[in-house]
């Protein structure tokens, strides 16, 4: 490949001005003349009927604008999900009956927060309290409460929208079963026979929040002429619009997601929020911008966390390490709402199928409704419960068999080009290097096994590079300005990523101009195209591929009009510095901006726009009856994806023998996300990822006591600190994946997995005993310590 | 019943008239316009809302604006000057000490209360110091290089000046 002058290069933000100087403008921060404030009502029964509702005291206040209940605003069902198969059951207040402490059941919108969150008081909700479950082992049994009965779904659901043929049924929900999926590849019966060693073994992961540092905000504007400006703390417009226009039964077109900078989201603003439909809903009864902001503790209590579950590894293998057969169970505890747990019972298995090549798996996985917060999305979607889980047992098994760890894994990876079951190649694959030097880095040879209390633990994690999901594919323009500077439009979502940078760097690139002349127009629906989202770990694979192909199409229009302005063959014109240069003549040249001027004058006034786009996995459509080659989220056949990206960490711990406390030494993550488009931004990642996983396993959890969220606040849910971080070492395997823009591929989501597993197997090793459950507190580490002691 | 107080912020005196229960940050962020200290806790556990009343950081979702009243209060918009950003704010942005930059301001501030007080802080100072500012994003790592860098290149654009 030709010498790289911008991808490659870890160069600081674009933006970083507006961030530095408290000038970025985040929801929370937007200020419109008139505008109200919103607050929510909600729930204190886990599952209960409302019997009646009175509002006209809240009413009276002065400085109240309007009470709204859920019975104003009825049966509107949203959810990531809506599929013929799975109808959303969501609705953005309780109708009849609430099914979660925390669920709104009323909502006040009033000239400012103190006065709205006064008239809450004044709200008289009559409940009669019902059977409630928060076990989702117990909510599988006959004769258990019932959290949803029959789901009726709306009109139509989200895919019959997007071009699905129609296939309408209500839901009747069995067992508290929510959704179900069951992959099957090979036969696991058989390959049990054929084992020489078997183990089972049962791991429960509880939900962790996501503590963005900016809560849950939206702020909502009717237009007089019946459009909908919103301002959100998001991960990207499409999924938020459809929603938008859905519920309030508008045009699309009509919706207007705004720019703003987004303080954090960890996937947990990927999808639709009540409160962002009240806040739109209020703004139009009161024709008032409109502005709700959860406190921290609404987002504790009643925004999704990560998903909890409960997994269940049968493995088996011959001898000498090699896994010939793998039997998953999967219980998925909801909560009251199914949200993205199709998708995530479907990427339990999916993300682990890259690594280990295993002839005969059996994976089922069940999301099951309980009467508790309902769950999300977090980096990594449903890949750090597997991998703890996974990861876990192939330490186990290596203890048992004593065969070295490093080597086992080594031995069951896939091979690049491999062909998965489903369809989808390897055709990059630096698993195996990952490992390598993760192991080397950490000392894994010189010090396994050869100090107490001392542990060292690997965790592997593969991730996705997008979907075939939903909206599935992205678009992107470019637009040569009189002044020569590139104005880029992309849907993609800055918040934290670095995105807008990334993508300036991609189109610099294609022009080899300087990174300053590219201008960065992102997240606002109206001016950019369609966007897949800053999520399915997308951006820059699939939404990057856009640009660069915008870029490209850009620049073959101005090199045609260069040919002839400057009567040269085209194949001898070349881009150097921001200049169409002649390579036999050097005094022929014509600048960037002369190149729009002559576009205007000699061309009709050719504006010089270039588009591009790109879909992740191309072979994958439905149109009509048609289907080609369509993933199915429960039984796990057809394409998926087009690329993905691997990661490796190792982990040192250190465990105190009295407090059982445990200090992490260092922890290494060797991440294969193919090239690097900024290292520094990549590297950004890993270290994100990898301190979000130290609390994963070490402190983080949603405690719920019989269905209510017991530390919702930052003095009583603890994430890391600056004092908790130790040596961390990113390392980039050399890789290239050959379908991303400049060889790129997914960064960023193995890397929390890799590190939870990593550390996990680490404290283990360290004490010596296995634990099941995360996190792995000193009083759970104390209890095992002192059994150890005393036999 | 309201109070009235004057308010002086980067500098400038305000008057107000405030209801004696109003945060320092509500007033910051609402009467003000002063957007850039962020709440994100709303009880003085996570730093977001950082700002320096005379020199020392405070966390102003919990400090009552009536009680800073004469004080001299600096918030995330005073620090550049006169266009040119200081050292702090160009050391996070090229050591990549942000992401999401929600706890920045309060990061900066935090940072600079500490570089006022200790010019040349070690490792361990800078994290005692960023102890109850918390960050999700960046895994804090860059951003004690950061402000590591810019206490050098504060002492050394001092030496030069001298």
């Amino acid at each position: 490949m030709s010498e790289l002058n911008h991808v490659t290069k870890g160069i600081q933000r674009m933006d970083g001005e507006f961030i530095v100087t408290g000038r970025a403008q985040y929801a929370v921060d937007i200020r419109l003349s008139g505008m109200l404030y919103g607050k929510i009502l909600r729930s204190p029964y886990p599952h209960a009927r409302i019997k009646d509702i009175k509002t006209a005291s809240a009413e009276k206040i002065v400085g109240v604008k309007g009470v709204v209940t859920g019975k104003d605003i009825g049966h509107r069902r949203f959810s990531f999900i809506d599929t013929p198969a799975y109808p959303a059951e969501e609705t953005p207040l309780a109708v009849d009956k609430t099914r979660f402490i925390g669920e709104g059941v009323a909502a006040v919108v009033a000239v400012n927060e103190e006065i709205a969150a006064q008239a809450l008081n004044f709200i008289e909700v009559e409940y009669e309290e019902l059977p409630a479950v928060f076990d989702p082992e117990e909510a599988f049994q006959d004769g258990a409460p019932a959290v949803h009965d029959v789901i009726e779904p709306n009109t139509t659901t989200a895919w019959e929208d997007f071009g699905i043929p129609k296939k309408l049924r209500p839901y009747k929900v069995v067992n508290n079963i929510s959704n179900k999926t069951l992959i099957e590849n090979g036969d696991v019966e058989k390959g049990f026979k054929e084992a020489d060693y078997i183990r089972e073994d049962r791991f429960v992961i509880p939900a962790t929040s996501h503590v963005a540092m900016e809560p849950h905000v939206a702020v909502a504007s009717y237009q007089p002429n019946g459009n909908l400006d919103v301002w959100l703390s998001h991960m990207g417009y499409e999924h938020k619009r459809f929603w938008f226009a859905k519920l309030l039964d508008i045009p699309i077109s009509k919706v207007r997601v705004h720019k703003t900078y987004v303080g954090g989201a960890f996937g947990g603003k990927i999808s639709f929020f009540p409160y962002e439909f009240i806040a739109a809903y209020l703004s139009k009864i009161t024709s008032r911008p409109v502005q709700v902001t959860l406190s921290r503790e609404e987002v504790f209590s009643a925004c999704p966390p990560s998903r909890r579950m409960i997994i269940t590894v049968k493995t088996g293998v011959h001898r000498e390490g090699r896994i010939i057969a793998q039997d998953v169970k999967v219980i998925d505890d909801v909560g009251a709402y199914r949200n993205s747990s199709p998708t995530a019972m479907y990427l339990t298995h999916v993300f682990r199928n890259p690594i280990y090549d295993i002839p005969n798996v059996r994976h089922e996985a069940y999301g099951v409704y309980t009467n508790k917060l309902s769950t999300l999305a977090k980096r990594g979607h449903g890949l750090p419960q597997m991998s703890f889980a996974v990861e876990s047992q192939i330490d186990m098994i290596c203890e048992d068999l004593g065969l070295d760890k490093v080597e086992m894994r080594l031995k069951n990876f896939r091979k690049k080009g491999d062909v998965l079951p489903n369809g989808d190649t390897l055709r990059s694959y630096a698993l195996p290097q990952c490992l390598k030097q993760a192991a080397e880095k950490i000392g894994w040879k010189g010090k396994y096994g050869r100090k107490r209390l001392r542990g060292l633990g690997i965790g592997t994690a593969s991730m996705f590079s997008g979907a075939h999901n939903f909206p599935f594919a992205s678009a992107a323009m470019v637009r040569l300005n009189h002044d020569g500077k590139i104005i880029l439009f992309t849907g993609q979502t800055e918040f934290g990523n670095g995105v807008d940078t990334v993508m300036a760097q991609i189109v610099a690139e294609v022009f080899n101009c300087n990174i300053d002349d590219v201008i960065v127009h992102s997240g606002d629906s109206e001016v950019c195209p369609h966007d897949i989202g800053n999520w399915l770990s997308a951006g820059v694979f699939v939404s990057g591929k856009a640009v660069m192909n915008a870029a490209l199409d850009l620049k073959g229009q101005m090199l045609t009009y260069a040919e002839e302005g400057l009567r040269t063959p085209i194949d001898q014109l070349a881009i150097v510095q921001g200049r169409i240069v002649s390579w036999s003549d050097k005094m022929k040249c014509l600048s960037f901006s002369d190149i729009s001027k002559y576009a205007i004058q000699k061309a009709s006034g050719d504006p010089l726009i270039g588009k591009g786009f790109s879909k992740c996995v191309p072979e994958v459509y439905f149109w009509r009856e048609e289907f080609n080659k369509m993933g199915s989220l429960s039984s796990g056949k057809g394409r998926f994806t087009e690329a993905y990206g691997f990661a490796a960490a190792t982990a040192e711990v250190e465990v105190h023998p009295e407090t059982g406390a445990v200090k992490i030494l260092k922890i290494v993550v060797a991440d294969d996300c193919g090239t690097p488009i900024n290292p520094a931004f990549v590297e950004g990642q890993v270290l994100s990822q990898a301190v979000m996983g130290i609390g994963d396993v070490l402190f983080e959890e949603v405690l719920m006591k019989v269905g209510k969220v017991m530390n919702p606040g930052l003095l009583e849910y603890k994430i890391p600190t600056v004092a908790d971080i130790p040596e961390i070492l990113s390392i980039i395997v050399d890789s290239y994946e050959p379908k991303g823009p400049f060889g790129a591929k997914e960064v960023g989501e193995n890397s929390r997995a890799a590190v939870i597993a990593a550390i996990a197997n680490a404290v283990c090793n360290a004490i010596g005993t296995r634990l099941y459950t995360l996190p792995m507190t000193p009083d759970r580490i104390r209890q095992v310590l002192g059994e150890t002691v005393g036999t | 019943m309201k109070r009235r107080i004057v308010l002086r912020v980067n500098g400038e005196d305000n008057e107000l008239f405030i209801k004696p229960n109003r945060t320092l940050l509500e007033v910051l962020r609402q009467d003000l316009n002063l957007t850039g200290a962020k709440e994100a806790c709303g009880i003085g556990a996570c730093g977001a809302c950082t700002v320096l009343v005379d020199g020392n950081p405070v966390h102003s979702c919990i400090a009552l604006a009536i009680d800073v009243g004469g004080k001299e209060v600096e918030t995330v918009e005073g620090l550049s000057q006169r266009g040119k950003l200081h050292s702090l704010q160009k050391a996070f942005m090229k050591y990549h000490a942000f992401q999401c930059g929600f706890c920045t301001p309060g990061m900066i501030m935090t940072a600079k209360a500490l570089l006022q007080r200790n010019p040349l802080p070690t490792e361990e100072e800078v994290k005692k110091a960023l102890s109850g500012n918390l960050c999700r994003c960046t895994g804090y790592v860059n951003i004690i290089h950061a402000i590591m860098r810019a206490a050098e290149e504060i002492r050394r654009s001092r030496v030069a000046n001298e």
